[in-house]
């Protein structure tokens, strides 16, 4: 990379985040390009895009959906193979009609109603772990958790879970980068499963208040009702963004919570602070670590010449440590007297899942750490991150039975 | 004191009745009931006010006195 070389007057970078990496290679990178400039332009395959690191032009970027379109919501792969997602992939005014069907379903109210499923399910299945004295959080615990109690609140069979989950897998690597005609079948899969279930729905309607399908079909928007097919897309996107990022956040927490046992040992003196810590953890492992976003019309941003049609990354992660909005950025703090991350982004687009998340984590280390307190690392080897939206491929923990 | 939510910038992330719930409660969709309005800050609860507006990450809070 030459220092000499920009865009605009933005300088040039040459970086595929596409690539697997040893675990926490990634925020290093990530904050290494943030304090190059503000602004950058990121020349790499298969497209190129800008790369938007601040706090706060990626705020205010998220906040402008005139200019910054949800016809792309990722900088990485090929803008022409993204398959179609609902309601990411829409603008103002569509965009604001389904999120108010799907808002309520996703609400901090909503969520009360399973609370008991998932706590009971949360206990149960690290009572199941700990005469073990170990396990792999990221292929199980963090893996099965998350899955089941996601689809126990749309109304489905926690055990589909692990028809879905290799399909949900491809279509991440897919899109990463990996082959399209691999993804596309991937994509077929959810679909025919979700295509099932709406079949069967429509025969045999379910309570619109336990059934999340039953509930789509019976909505509207703008008046008229969701055409089956937004029903098959709507429920594909939620899934493939509720079953990877929970598991993930558990890996990075648990892999934290293993190598710092301080920290682990406050929040099992004051529990009361775990909500506090879900909050600094999502912030400092950001696991959507990009959000893309389209330009909608040529636009100078912060002195950069942008064109309609190029793509952008606005760098979550990076804003997220970024010195300038947070005191000692890359550092678990837990008293923050201002924590405004954007671990769920910002703007109309914000995180439908995050109360969801937030709900999983909080429980899970409730339960955890009153039943395992004290846990390490059972491995020397370098853990690895998956590129493209950060995973750890691998969480093994040890503990004394 | 005044708490007042941005109608167009809040965007139902919950931070702030969730840290400050004897003040503001949230709706069916999760967005906070004061959102679009304002309200006078009871006596003793100034500092649950200044919780929830520093914790908006869409700013959509602010406080007047």
């Amino acid at each position: 990379m030459s220092d000499t070389e920009t865009k605009g007057g933005c300088p040039v970078v040459h970086i595929d985040y596409r690539q697997n990496r040893t675990a926490h290679e990634t925020y290093a990178n990530l904050n290494e390009v943030r304090e190059m400039a503000p602004i950058l332009w990121n020349e790499t395959e298969p497209t190129a895009y800008w790369m938007v690191t601040r706090y706060d032009e990626v705020r205010e970027a998220l906040q402008r959906p005139d200019v910054f379109t949800n016809d792309v919501v990722s900088a990485l792969g090929d803008p022409d193979s993204h398959i179609r997602l609902l309601p990411q992939n829409l603008n103002p005014p569509e965009h604001v009609w389904y999120r108010h069907v799907v808002n309520p379903w996703f609400s901090p109210g909503s969520l009360s109603r399973i609370e008991g499923y998932a706590r009971q399910r949360c206990i149960e299945l690290i009572e199941e772990l700990r005469p073990r004295g170990g396990v792999d959080l990221t292929v199980e615990f963090a893996l099965q958790f998350p899955t089941e109690v996601f689809l126990h609140l749309l109304g489905l069979p926690p055990s589909d879970g692990y028809k879905l989950l290799p399909a949900v897998e491809g279509v991440f690597r897919g899109f990463f980068g990996g082959p399209p005609e691999e993804m596309a079948r991937d994509v077929a899969t959810i679909k025919d499963y979700f295509a099932a279930v709406v079949d069967d729905r429509l025969v045999n309607p379910g309570d619109v208040k336990t059934d999340f399908v039953s509930y789509l079909l019976q909505s509207t928007v703008n008046g008229e009702p969701l055409p089956p097919e937004d029903v098959l897309v709507l429920c594909l996107t939620i899934l493939l963004a509720g079953m990877d990022t929970t598991r993930s956040a558990t890996g990075y927490i648990f892999e934290h919570l293993a190598r710092n046992p301080e920290h682990r040992q406050m929040l099992i003196d004051s529990p009361d602070k775990i909500p506090a810590a879900v909050e600094e953890f999502v912030r400092l492992y950001s696991l959507v670590y990009q959000d893309g976003r389209y330009v909608a019309e040529d636009v100078e941003f912060h002195g950069c010449p942008m064109r309609k049609g190029d793509i952008v990354w606005l760098g979550l992660a990076q804003a997220n440590r970024d010195p300038r909005k947070f005191d000692r950025p890359d550092e678990f703090v837990i008293d923050r007297e201002s924590n405004k991350h954007l671990g769920f982004a910002a703007g109309a687009h914000r995180c439908l899942g995050a109360h969801l998340a937030r709900m999983e984590l909080v429980m899970v280390l409730e339960e955890w750490l009153a039943r395992i307190p004290s846990f390490t690392l059972a491995t020397d080897e370098p853990l690895t991150e998956r590129g493209g939206q950060l995973m750890l491929h691998s969480v093994p923990l040890a503990w004394e039975v | 004191m005044k708490i007042r939510v941005d109608e167009n910038l809040c965007q139902g992330h919950g931070r702030c009745y969730s840290l400050a719930p004897e003040l503001l409660s949230s709706d069916d969709e999760g967005f906070v009931t004061l959102k679009g309005s304002s309200m006078d800050v009871p006596a003793g609860m100034e500092s649950a006010a200044r919780q929830a507006c520093n914790a908006c990450p869409e700013d959509a809070i602010t406080l007047e006195d």
